[in-house]
């Protein structure tokens, strides 16, 4: 368990122990990006075998789930927009996941 | 000192609010990344309170919910579903089981603590004397 001293402030302790957290979780976090990106290019010709949909709709919900946790709201916003279009895609709408992708990617930029 | 179980698949989430709830609010945290995992210990530990996810594989948060309701051990440990921000039908069906709450993802360490004892009517306080901040 976490030294809660560390500081005089529990918030500062949670800031600090956030970041330990997120530079822990950062391979995984790479994983899951590319693996949307992968996704994404499949899906711009507008189709989108169901394994990879089902695995990107799962990654996309974690990472809706979970960026925000880390002050990545934005981040967490574009994840839950590329989330709602993997849960019922459209010949129309898939090709919207590569600049969701790439905006996902841009926003977190600084933070991988 | 109360006592939190944490279900959720989820390494993040699991390691974000047990040290939110930690450092916040000196809970004890117990945690499980399984509905059927929690249920164990859930019987063993009989937590305060549980605070669930909704989209785990195999058996989701709400059928694990039925379940502990069904167990005369547990059944009476409040749960607190957490879930991404749904609308519409899902808030229907959610709110029609009878958990104590529903939080949503994703949830701010700083105010988790205070989200739960609010919707529990707990102090926010931890529950045993924290000897930094009486010196100060």
């Amino acid at each position: 368990m976490a030294d809660k001293t560390k500081t005089d402030s529990p918030n500062e302790d949670i800031r600090i122990m956030l970041a330990e957290l997120w530079q822990r979780h950062l391979p995984a976090l790479h994983e899951r990006l590319n693996l949307l990106d992968r996704t994404a290019e499949e899906a711009a010709s507008g189709i989108l075998p169901e394994p990879s949909r089902e695995e990107a709709q799962a990654i996309a919900h974690k990472l809706a789930g979970n960026l925000g946790m880390f002050g990545h709201n934005k981040a967490g916003d574009i994840a839950s927009q590329m989330e709602q279009i993997l849960k019922a895609p459209t010949a129309e709408t898939l090709p919207e996941l590569a600049p969701l992708a790439q905006s996902l990617r841009l926003q977190l930029a600084p933070s991988l | 000192m109360r006592r939190i179980l944490i279900i959720d698949d989820e390494d993040d989430i699991r390691e974000v609010a047990a040290l939110s709830l930690e450092a916040m609010a000196g809970w004890h945290i117990l945690t499980a990344n399984s509905g059927a995992s929690g249920i164990e210990i859930a019987e063993a530990e009989q937590p305060d309170a549980i605070l669930m996810d909704v989209m785990m594989p195999d058996v989701d948060g709400p059928t694990t919910f039925r379940k502990m309701q069904q167990n005369p051990a547990i059944a009476h440990i409040p749960v607190l579903l957490l879930t991404a921000k749904v609308q519409g039908v899902d808030q229907r069906r959610f709110a029609g089981l009878g958990v104590a709450a529903i939080l949503f993802k994703p949830f701010d360490p700083l105010t988790l603590a205070e989200q739960i004892s609010e919707v529990l009517g707990w102090s926010s306080l931890p529950a045993q004397p924290d000897i930094s901040r009486q010196s100060r």
